[in-house]
């Protein structure tokens, strides 16, 4: 029976992010936490897989010290295990930094027939994660799955790519990265909220991962982030349709276009 | 083959590889480094010799599944300086592995690449779009780079060398199956004039509205992501943001549809953006240059009329 574990990143929630207009800096402090989107695909796909078939799922998590508060909404996604590690180095990490560090834990509490990511994190969205980690652990990596099946050791999947649909298949321990619309994931019910406040977790203390200073310096560092503005005319008709339809069409024939 | 300081460049789509060349050729200048490109085949490494690689070197692999090439590439590309790899996803993954191989940074999507100081540093976006970063990498660097977002370069005055190279493939994955897209003639990407509609429509049948606009306009039919991947009212290569297409039409006209950051990533490269919806708080307006604050099923059929064919 498989063994999964999803690896989940706790992100902001980007639609509360506002832009300050005077240095275009980002204004995060409304943001709430969420489990980044595509991640609770890969949490659905596996927690759906065992409930069919038996086998279990447990979830990892690297983020700052704020992703504790990420495990009462993991567990409820039919998760019975997670582990978080939380430290300020997650602040500047990049892909390189969350992929040793996410190989690092996995050494020590797995092996696991299947490891699920999302295709990419919701903030970052590196698209990184699932290929670096696979190499860093010498496992097979199959990216961008849209259909799973697991049969004993073996994973059939189903890959969809800008040009084709790949099929493929490969035998665990393996790293697979899904897309959004491998399922509909739960939207958990008060049942579901109240059984993960009695399910485990661990925290996993990154000094015990045997990891070198330089192992959390990030490879790719941000030198500057700043909001994107769109300056465009905002010229808007609120005239009854007619109206507003005859200004339109010349404001669009000023432009050169009809 | 180790030890080869230098830039190189990958890409399985020949196009893309191709616009690599441009970036390639521009790091050679700061760098004072060769131009080393690394193709799947005869035809693709000789046009790439022609358009300005030093060298190209042909990789031999019996399995031809890119992503099971990580290794040989870490292998091949040993100390080089920069590494551009076509952004397909090909090419991500690959990117990816390579990267984690070299011990070495990766700008997803960088939009501009320049050299500062011994560093590479390129533009890429986070949140979905909200936000431009500059990320910077001592070398190796490596960097994906999507499809046109540089121009392909010109012929070059002398070809470069071409070599094969025995390459070995990931062995544990078996593909046992390969359906190409149905892109059913339609390549919205070059299309001029966009009429793009969201979940304001209330049924497949309606969308014959925007049709009729687009034909009006002799333009093409986009969407947002929930038509396509939800609904399967149009097919998924016509819905524009981050998981989907990335266009610059002259003209888009955005149809019942709220104007999410995801979505307009895809869009605001646009020359002029026109937005229709009922809700006037809309984010969709603030990204327009013109708008009009109505029900589309009111809107629409004027508009079609309005516009001489
Ligand atoms: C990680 C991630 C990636 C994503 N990637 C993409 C992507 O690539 N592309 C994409 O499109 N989306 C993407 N999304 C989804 C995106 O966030 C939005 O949810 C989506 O674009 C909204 O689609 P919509 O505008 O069609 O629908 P809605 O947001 O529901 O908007 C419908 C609009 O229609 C208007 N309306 C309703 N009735 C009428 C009427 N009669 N007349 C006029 N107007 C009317 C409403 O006022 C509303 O503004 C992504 C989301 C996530 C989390
Ligand atoms: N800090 C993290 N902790 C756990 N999982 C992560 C983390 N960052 C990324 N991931 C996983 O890797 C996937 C791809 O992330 P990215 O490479 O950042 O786009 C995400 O969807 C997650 O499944």
């Amino acid at each position: 029976m498989p063994k999964f574990l999803v690896l989940y990143k706790w992100t902001l929630d980007e639609q509360d992010i506002k832009v300050k207009s005077d240095d275009l800096s980002l204004d995060a402090s409304r943001a709430k936490g969420k489990i980044s989107d595509f991640d609770r695909n890969a949490i659905e796909e596996a927690a759906a897989i065992v409930e069919k078939q038996g086998g279990s799922v447990e979830a990892l998590s690297y983020g700052t010290p704020t992703v504790k508060q990420s495990l009462k909404d993991v567990l409820s996604r039919g998760v019975d295990k997670a582990y978080w590690i939380g430290d300020a180095s997650a602040e500047t990490a990049d892909a390189a930094v969350t992929a040793k560090v996410l190989a690092a834990a996995i050494r020590k509490i797995g092996p696991y027939d299947f490891i699920l990511t999302g295709e990419g994190s919701s903030d970052q969205f590196n698209q990184q994660t699932a290929p670096r980690l696979a190499a860093l652990l010498g496992l097979p990596c199959l990216s961008f799955v849209h259909k799973l099946e697991v049969d004993g050791a073996k994973a059939s999947v189903a890959r969809k790519l800008a040009d084709c649909t790949e099929l493929a298949t490969v035998t665990g321990p393996a790293v697979i990265s899904v897309l959004s619309d491998i399922n509909k994931p739960r939207i958990p019910g008060l049942k579901q909220v109240l059984g993960a406040a009695k399910k485990p977790s661990e925290e996993i203390a990154l000094g015990s991962l045997g990891l070198a200073a330089e192992d959390l310096q990030p490879k790719a560092s941000r030198r500057s982030v700043k909001g994107f503005v769109m300056t465009r005319k905002n010229v808007i008709y609120k005239d009854a349709p007619a109206d507003a339809v005859a200004k339109l069409v010349s404001s669009l024939a000023g432009e050169g276009l009809i | 083959m180790t030890n080869m300081t230098g830039i190189f460049i990958f890409s399985e789509d020949r196009a893309l590889a191709k616009q690599l060349l441009t970036p390639a050729l521009e790091l050679k200048q700061a760098l004072g480094q060769p131009v080393t490109a690394l193709a799947l085949d005869g035809e693709a490494a000789a046009e790439l010799a022609g358009h300005g690689a030093d060298k190209v070197l042909v990789l031999q692999s019996a399995s031809g599944w890119v992503e099971g090439l990580g290794d040989a590439v870490a292998g091949l590309v040993g100390e080089a300086s920069v590494i551009l790899i076509g952004g397909t996803q090909r090419g991500k993954h690959l990117a990816a592995h390579v990267a984690a191989r070299l011990d070495a940074g990766l700008t997803t999507d960088a939009k501009s690449l320049k050299i500062e100081a011994g560093k590479l540093v390129a533009s890429r976006i986070l949140y979905a779009g909200l936000a431009v970063c500059e990320e910077e990498q001592s070398f190796p660097a490596v960097a994906t780079v999507p499809a046109r977002t540089f121009p392909a370069p010109a012929a070059a005055a002398a070809a470069g060398t071409v070599e094969s190279v025995p390459t070995a493939a990931d062995g544990r994955i078996a593909v046992t199956g390969v359906t190409p897209v149905d892109k059913s003639g339609v390549d919205i990407s070059s299309a001029n004039k966009l009429v793009s509609v969201g979940r304001g429509f209330r049924s497949k049948d309606d969308l014959h509205l925007a049709v009729e606009l687009a034909g009006k306009l002799k333009g093409e039919v986009s969407c947002t992501r929930g038509i396509a991947e939800d609904e399967h009212w149009l097919p998924i290569e016509r819905y524009i943001g981050i998981s989907g297409q990335i266009v610059k039409p002259d003209l888009y006209l955005a149809v019942g549809l709220s104007g999410q950051v995801q979505h307009m990533v895809g869009a605001r490269e646009s020359k002029i953006i026109v937005a229709i919806n009922s809700d006037e708080r809309a984010p969709i307006f603030e990204a327009a240059d013109y708008g009009i604050v109505g029900d589309l099923y009111a809107v629409l059929p004027l508009l079609t009329a309005a516009i001489n064919a």
